[in-house]
Formats: C-alpha cells, sequence, structure tokens
C-alpha cells in the first residue's frame, strides 16, 4: 500500500481530517466586502425604514451586511462614514444590505437657539387637570400662560438627524472577537449582598433589557462567581465606547414618586406606559434651558406616563387633604387655574431626589393615570447641558420601563477598550503567532533535520489551532485576550507532545534495536507521557475556571478545550502519520 | 532519512557499548576510590563528560538548586516583611486605573509625568511608555483613582496635548476591593491546583520521592520567577498571575517526561535515561522559549509582554530546576535503589 493510501485510511487520520473539515465550517471564512449592522438606533430613520436589531447571539458572519448606501458602493467602515455624513433632510436615502433593500427617510435635526436679546414671551405651564368624559375622570395636560421676559430664541435646522445605524467592517468568519480584539465596554457588577439564583437570573434579565431599552443589542449579559461564593455579573458591550453604560447598571433602578413621604408609585410595575417619542418626550419646550446663578448652563427634560389605576387612586388619596396655595409669594392672589397644593411630588431615584413638581389644584383627590416626570441636566455650555439632560431622560426612561433590581449593585471593574487598540492588537497578535510558529519550526528544523518531521509538527500545530477556532466558533465564545493566552498554552503543550512522541518513535530507529520494542509499543510509552502531562494541565486549570470573578475562566477553558482535542484526536494522529510517514 | 537515522543510532550505540564497559569495569572489578581517579581522566565528548560530571557531582548539583530556592523564599520573604506583599501588584490587582493611548509615538513620557505630577499633586500617577521592538508606540498612564470623573480629568488633559489622530485611547478600571479579593482568590486556585496536580502525579508513578521532585520543581520554578520578578521591579497584572499559572503546565511537562523515562524504563543506566529524555526536554523547552521571545519582542500589548517575561524566566529556571534539581534527585533516588536491592 503506498503511504498516501495508508495516511487517508488510517481511522485516526480520518477522524482528525474530519474534525479540521468541521472546523472550517464552524468558522465559515468568507470573502465579503462592507459593513454590518451591530445595532438600530430605537427611532432611529433606519428603523423607521424596517431594518431591524440583530439578535444579541447571532453568529457573526450571519449579521446583515450593507453594501450600497445611495449610490456608494460601500467596502470599509470609512466608506459608510464618507456616505452617511452628506445627507440632506427629508430625502431619501436607499441602503442596500446583502438581504433587503431599505428606503430611509433622513430626519432633520433642529436646534433651538437662545439669542442675547429679551423679548416678553407667554410661558406655558403644564398641569394636571382632571376632565370628566362620559362620566368617567381622566387627568389631562391644561396649559396655563404666564407672561415672563426671556432670551429670544430661534428654531432652525441645523442638519439631519443619525439615521441611527451602527456598523462595523464585516466579519469574514464566525470567530466572535472579543473586547480585547474589536473594542468595546466591559462592566463588572457585584450585588451589595448574596443573591439566590432566581434573583440572580432576575437581575441578568433586568440587565440585558436596560441595555436594549436603552438601544444597545450587541451585548452579553452572563453570571460569574468565584471560590468563596460570592457572584457576580459580567456585562459586555462589544464595538463601542459607551461610558454611559456604567451608570444605567450601576443604578438599583428605584425609581418613587412620593408626596409628603407617602409613595403613590414605583417605577416597573406601577406605571403601564413610558412616552419616548419626540411629541411627549425631550427637552421642555415650554421650559427649556437657561443659564443659572453659577454660570452654568441647566435644561429641563419632560415626558410623559401612564400609571395603573391602583397607583392613580393612591396619588388622588395622597392629595386629597393637601390644602390650595391661592397667593404667590408677593401676597398676590393666583388665578384659579394657578394655583397648587401646599405640597410637591418627589422623583426619588435610587432615594436621591431627582426632581420636585408643584401639583396643580385640580388634581386634589383625583386619580390620575396619565402624568409627567420631569427633571433637569446642567452644563459647561447650553448644548452640553441639553445632551446631559437628554441622556438623564434616557436612562430615567429606561429604568422606569425596566423597574429595579432586587439588589442594589456596584461596580468594581470597567474596561473601555478602543476599537482601534482592538484592532492593532489582532493583527499584532497575528504576526506574533506567525514569527514563533517560525521559530518553532526553525529550532525543530535544527534539531531534527529532517523537513518531514518539521513540517509535521507545524501541520500538527495548525491542524490544532483551526480546531480550537472552530470549537471556539461553534460554541459563540468570544476570542479575547484571555482565550489567546490559552491557546498559546494548548499549542505550545501540543508541541511538547508531539516532539515527545517524536523522539520516543524514533528512538533506536527502529524495531529491530536492542531495546526490541514494536512501533505500537513505543507510542504507548510516548502516551503515557502525554496523558500524564495532559492530566496535569486541565487539573491545574480546573480551579481557575471557578476563582477570582470568573476573569481567567476563558484562559481556564480554552486551555482545557484545547488540551483536551489535541489529545484525543490530533495527537494520535500525528502518532499515526509518524508511523506512516517515518517508518521503514 | 535513512542516512541520518541509521548514523545516528549507530553513533548512540556505540556510546552506550562504551559506557556499558565502562561502567561495568568501574563499579564490579575496580574498588570505589580507584574508580573516581580513573574517571577523572575524564572521558572525551561533551556529552560524555556531561554524563560523567553529572554521575559524579549530582549531589552538588542539588546544592545548587535547593540553595537558589532558598535565596529566592528569603528575598519573597523580605518583601513581605516590608511590603506585606509577596509580589507587586500591578494597578489590576490593587485598584486603579489604567489608561493606555495607543498611538502617541512622540509624547514625551517625562515630561508628561512632570505635567500630571504637577496638575495632579494628590494622585498618585505613573506614566510608562507602551513599547515593540523598542520603539514607542504609545504611552500608559497608571493612577489609583477609580472615580469617571477623575479619571476623565486626565483623559482630557493628556487628550489637549496629542494630535487629534492619535487620541484613542482605552481605560481599564479594577475596583479595589475587587483587585485584592481576586488575587486571593487566585492564590487559592493556586494552591488547589498544585494540590490536584499533586494527586495526578503520584497517581502516575505511584511513589513518594519521584512525585515529590515534580511538585518541588513545579514549585521551585514559581517560587524563583516571582523572585525574579520582584527584583527586576515587574507590577504583576491579572495576567501576569495566569503566566504563572502557565508556567505550572510547561515545567510538570518536562518533569514528567523525566521521571518517566528514569523511574518506569529499564534499558540502559539511569544517567544514560536521563540524558534521553533531557535531549527530548531541551527541545520543548528550547521550542517555548523560541516562542515566547518572539512574543516578546514583537508584541505591541502590555499584558502579552508581561505573560511572556514571566514565561521566559519561569521556562529558564525550569531548565535548573528539571535536568539538575529533579535529575539529581530521581538519581539519588534510583541509586539508593539499587544499593538496597
Amino acid at each position: 500500500m503506498s503511504k498516501a493510501k495508508k495516511l487517508f485510511t488510517n481511522t485516526r487520520v480520518i477522524i482528525l481530517l474530519v474534525f479540521l473539515v468541521l472546523s472550517i465550517v464552524a468558522i465559515h471564512p468568507r470573502f465579503i466586502e462592507g459593513v454590518a449592522i451591530r445595532s438600530v438606533g430605537i427611532n432611529s430613520s433606519a428603523q423607521i425604514a424596517g431594518i431591524t436589531n440583530p439578535k444579541a447571539n447571532i453568529a457573526p458572519t450571519s449579521r446583515e451586511v450593507i453594501t450600497t448606501v445611495g449610490t456608494t458602493p460601500i467596502k470599509t467602515i470609512e466608506d459608510y462614514a464618507k456616505a452617511t455624513s452628506n445627507l440632506t433632510a427629508d430625502t431619501t436615502l436607499v441602503v442596500e444590505t446583502n438581504k433587503n433593500t431599505y428606503r430611509l427617510t433622513v430626519k432633520p435635526k433642529i436646534k433651538t437657539v437662545v439669542l442675547p436679546e429679551l423679548e416678553n414671551v407667554t410661558v406655558k405651564e403644564i398641569r394636571l387637570i382632571n376632565v370628566t368624559v362620559n362620566g368617567t375622570t381622566k387627568a389631562v395636560n391644561q396649559t396655563f400662560e404666564n407672561i415672563v421676559l426671556r432670551n429670544k430664541t430661534i428654531t432652525e435646522i441645523v442638519g439631519v438627524e443619525d439615521i441611527g445605524l451602527k456598523v462595523f467592517d464585516a466579519p469574514t468568519t464566525n470567530l466572535r472577537k472579543g473586547l480585547d480584539l474589536q473594542g468595546g465596554t466591559r462592566v463588572l457588577l457585584q450585588p451589595e449582598r448574596t443573591i439566590t439564583s432566581s434573583e440572580s437570573e432576575l437581575i441578568i434579565d433586568n440587565m440585558k433589557q436596560r441595555l436594549n431599552v436603552y438601544g444597545l443589542s450587541d451585548v452579553v449579559v452572563t453570571e460569574a462567581g468565584d471560590l468563596t461564593g460570592n457572584k457576580y455579573f459580567l456585562v459586555e458591550v462589544a464595538g463601542a465606547n459607551e461610558e454611559e453604560v456604567k451608570e444605567l447598571l450601576a443604578k438599583q433602578g428605584k425609581f418613587e414618586a412620593s408626596i409628603k413621604e407617602a409613595v403613590v408609585f414605583r417605577g416597573g410595575g406601577d406605571i403601564t406606559y413610558v412616552c419616548r417619542t419626540p411629541e411627549c418626550s425631550g427637552i421642555d419646550p415650554q421650559v427649556g434651558c437657561g443659564q443659572t446663578s453659577d454660570g452654568q448652563y441647566s435644561c429641563r427634560f419632560r415626558f410623559s406616563i401612564s400609571l395603573m389605576p391602583e397607583a392613580a387612586q393612591k396619588q388622588a388619596d395622597a392629595t386629597k387633604d393637601l390644602a390650595v396655595i391661592s397667593y404667590d409669594s408677593n401676597g398676590n392672589i393666583l388665578p384659579e387655574e394657578n394655583q397648587y397644593l401646599n405640597q410637591t411630588i418627589d422623583f426619588y431615584l435610587d432615594n436621591a431626589k431627582v426632581d420636585s413638581l408643584n401639583i396643580g389644584k385640580d388634581l386634589k383627590g383625583k386619580a390620575v393615570t396619565d402624568i409627567q416626570i420631569s427633571g433637569g441636566g446642567i452644563g459647561a455650555t447650553e448644548p452640553e447641558a441639553a445632551n446631559d439632560a437628554l441622556k438623564n431622560m434616557k436612562r430615567l426612561q429606561t429604568i422606569l420601563i425596566t423597574g429595579s433590581l432586587p439588589v442594589k449593585i456596584n461596580i468594581v471593574k470597567t474596561d473601555i477598550i478602543s476599537p482601534v487598540l482592538g484592532k492593532g492588537f489582532l493583527k499584532n497578535t497575528m504576526l506574533i503567532l506567525l514569527i514563533a510558529v517560525i521559530v518553532v519550526g526553525a529550532i525543530l528544523g535544527i534539531r531534527y533535520r529532517k523537513l518531514q518531521i518539521t513540517l509535521q509538527i507545524m501541520f500538527n500545530m495548525a491542524a490544532e489551532l483551526l480546531m480550537m477556532l472552530g470549537i471556539g466558533a461553534l460554541i459563540g465564545w468570544n476570542i479575547d485576550l484571555a482565550a489567546i493566552a490559552g491557546i498559546i498554552v494548548a499549542i505550545g503543550t501540543g508541541v511538547n507532545d508531539v516532539v515527545v512522541i517524536t523522539d520516543e518513535v524514533l528512538s533506536g530507529g527502529g524495531a529491530n534495536e536492542p531495546t526490541g520494542l514494536t512501533w505500537k509499543e513505543k507510542v504507548k510509552r510516548a502516551f503515557f507521557i502525554v496523558m500524564g502531562a495532559y492530566l496535569t494541565i486541565v487539573v491545574a486549570m480546573i480551579p481557575l475556571y471557578f476563582a477570582g470573578a470568573g476573569l481567567l475562566r476563558g484562559f481556564a477553558i480554552t486551555t482545557i478545550l484545547g488540551a483536551t482535542f489535541g489529545i484525543l484526536i490530533t495527537r494520535p494522529a500525528y502518532a499515526s502519520i509518524a508511523e506512516i510517514m517515518l517508518k521503514e | 532519512m535513512v542516512g541520518y537515522e541509521s548514523s545516528k543510532s549507530r553513533r548512540r550505540h556505540e556510546i552506550k557499548q562504551m559506557l556499558k564497559q565502562d561502567s561495568s569495569q568501574n563499579t564490579a572489578v575496580l574498588p570505589k576510590q580507584v574508580v573516581v581517579k580513573e574517571k577523572k581522566i575524564a572521558p572525551s565528548g561533551f556529552i560524555k563528560k556531561a554524563k560523567y560530571f553529572y554521575e559524579q557531582h549530582y549531589k552538588k548539583m542539588i546544592f545548587f538548586t535547593i540553595a537558589l530556592l532558598i535565596v529566592s523564599i528569603i528575598l519573597i520573604g523580605v518583601k513581605v516583611a516590608t511590603t506585606g506583599d509577596f509580589i507587586n501588584k500591578g494597578i489590576s490587582l490593587k485598584g486603579g486605573t489604567t489608561i493606555t493611548f495607543e498611538n502617541a509615538p512622540d509624547l514625551d513620557i517625562i515630561k508628561l509625568m512632570d505635567d500630571l505630577k504637577a496638575n495632579f499633586p494628590k494622585q498618585e500617577v505613573n506614566v510608562r511608555e507602551l513599547s515593540a521592538t523598542g520603539r514607542q508606540l504609545g504611552i500608559i498612564i497608571d493612577t489609583e483613582v477609580t472615580a469617571t470623573e477623575d479619571i476623565n480629568v486626565i483623559v482630557n488633559f493628556v487628550k489637549e496635548k496629542l494630535p487629534v489622530s492619535e487620541r484613542g485611547y482605552s481605560i481599564e478600571t479594577m475596583g479595589s476591593s475587587l483587585g485584592n479579593s481576586f488575587f486571593k482568590q487566585v492564590f487559592i486556585a493556586m494552591v488547589i491546583a498544585f494540590i490536584f496536580m499533586s494527586i495526578v502525579v503520584f497517581m502516575l508513578f505511584k511513589t513518594f520521592v519521584p512525585s515529590g521532585a515534580v511538585i518541588l520543581c513545579a514549585f521551585a520554578n514559581i517560587v524563583e520567577t516571582i523572585a525574579v520578578v520582584n527584583l527586576i521591579g515587574m507590577k504583576v497584572s491579572t495576567a501576569g498571575i495566569a503566566a504563572f499559572l502557565m508556567l505550572i503546565g510547561y515545567s510538570v511537562d518536562t518533569d514528567i517526561l523525566l521521571t518517566t523515562h528514569v523511574i518506569k524504563r529499564k534499558e540502559g543506566t539511569v544517567i544514560e535515561r536521563i540524558f534521553t529524555a533531557m535531549k527530548t526536554g531541551f527541545l520543548m523547552t528550547l521550542t517555548a522559549i523560541g516562542a515566547v521571545t518572539a512574543g516578546l519582542i514583537f508584541s505591541e500589548s502590555d499584558v502579552i509582554k508581561q505573560i511572556m517575561t514571566i514565561m521566559l524566566i519561569g521556562l529558564i529556571f525550569d531548565i535548573f530546576n528539571t535536568w539538575i534539581q529533579n535529575a539529581a534527585i530521581l538519581m539519588a533516588y534510583e541509586n539508593r535503589k539499587e544499593r538496597k536491592q
């Protein structure tokens, strides 16, 4: 039988080849140009046009890839940035993906500019008024007008709103690049007290929901632990420097509205609807922004929510005994519709007061289900203040929708990795891997002085790498720094093992040596060493899997998996190949 | 292949024959003192000389490696006594923030350090170079602050000194409580790993002394590496801790190889078996050192550099601890066994 025939009819070799093919299938390498959609902004023109947010655990090569924007073919992120930079408001933008063609309407961006000159303006104050329609009482916002001297403002279209797509270079394989390789934000949180497993499930769900409601879909939330039983939550947001995520996650999210110490409603269950469309949420058009006494700017936001009837009833009970204030601070009598109650309604987030509002006289004792939540933001400049206010609003809306966590959690570690660094890191890792393989190959070449053995060992290294990446793609684990370290260990021990096998089978040169060992016996002897080394590395890695908030979990898993596949598949195959190729 | 193999094996065979003759003459016929004298005339050839040296001096060699271990333990002891920790904890182990500006080749580190110190006198700020193949790529700032606002102040301060194109940065913040608990945890994990490993090694060889020697070797590798890491002033990060664990794996490989050859096999003399194992083991360690050195030189990542540095130090110690200490222990063990028989 020829060597080639022997090779390809050997069971171990066939098993190896099958696994290699499966690995390639799992990795699914492809040639593609374009940018993949990472996430779609809520209410953005992209979402309105029908582009959907990709599912969190979607395989990288299954993501929708944008190939053309307008008439420009898109190959890289730079192309995409260029194509979307000079859009005109209210025009149609055709976005072609590998799955569909979408027609987006570009939204104008409107800005309110405060001018230096003053003017008399009618400032509206919104209060809740009960209206009885067909016998049922419903609270509606009624506007009262006050005339005050204020800065003149004009609104103008300052450009276009972002179309709402976050993209990245289309993945060419199913390998999930971890944060270290693609950039992103990683937050490790620890609950303040020990929690039950149902609580921890609740927290994970809530966090995922919070991030999704906030507009981040490419998130991974997992639980981690350590040897003393502490629990942690690891949140990874890929590809973006999302510093706000920290703020969002660290909040327990206990929202309470209270009147005179009595809680009238809470975030989550008491709230049936939170408005997030521009018509009923955003910078408060009546109040807007202004400069405070200390030279900073402050802006007010508002959005409306709907309450459960029970919560509305509680509010009615809390207000029914309050006194009405009918005089202003100068002692002048206020018009009927401007009179308000002697207690404010106070909003608290995690026990810190967010805002305090007067309650209109008409609301006294009425069960109102639609009310408005407000708050503010500050900044050194007006746009900064407006931005801060909107950020606070978005966070508050998110928390009101998702409700609160059963326990307070603290941020214990954050990593914000710039995408550029990630990209560079990947390139650099490949370079090192290549150089390391060459160096190892050269050393083996010098030692064995036989190209065949060197090539065989290098093929073994490549096969192990491919298989590890294949498993990685299959189980969807992220290739990050820890995993790379694990891969290095596994491949390194792989080289060690095949060196042991090679030296063992070459010892004495053949079966006719004085030691009188058959080829099979030699392989068996080699495998005793290989197996011993394998077992020690696996048992050394097991405690690491459970230790230290899971920071080295990826390292432990990769090493164990790599070593296991090595000993089960590649090393037996190596021994067979060596036998077929080297035995005289 | 044929030529290589046969000439090689022929040579090996010749050596074996020679040594067999040697040893039979020496041990059986001549009184011991004479043996030593006669052997001192010295066999020719490096390998033979080395084998000869080994057989004559293995007990002294154990003292050398044990002394190395003791010195390392003393150094670490001093470290613990003076600082309370047995390693220099990096930011990720003691809590704090590491800010990396990965693309700032022209930023003057010393000047930036002075500027930061002048502007943030209350905070401990340290600036390092991020480099590959000796070239500055960017800068790394270590500070003990963890609050977002404090970090942003420093980030913005540095940003202003950089051209717009070089303003990309990464921030890694570790809370001090997690840093400390992580450190303790990995320490515990390492102890457990050692216990598990010892059990496996004992199950493999089923004898106390050889198994103990393997464990001692792995222990010595780690302890001595820690001592050197301290001496060069490296601040160990979470990834560095992983490197110490990687070291266990690599050091045990060669020890199992050696021990298997010496106590599980019967062909040749003990010293021959040691040298056969050594030939394989050196190649294993050498390939690892080669790969690690490549990583050390070409890596642009501070973390990878640290892993590689620790591995390199550990692998070098592994050569001594396996092929001198462990080999010598095994030789003493085997000689004693023979004498008993």
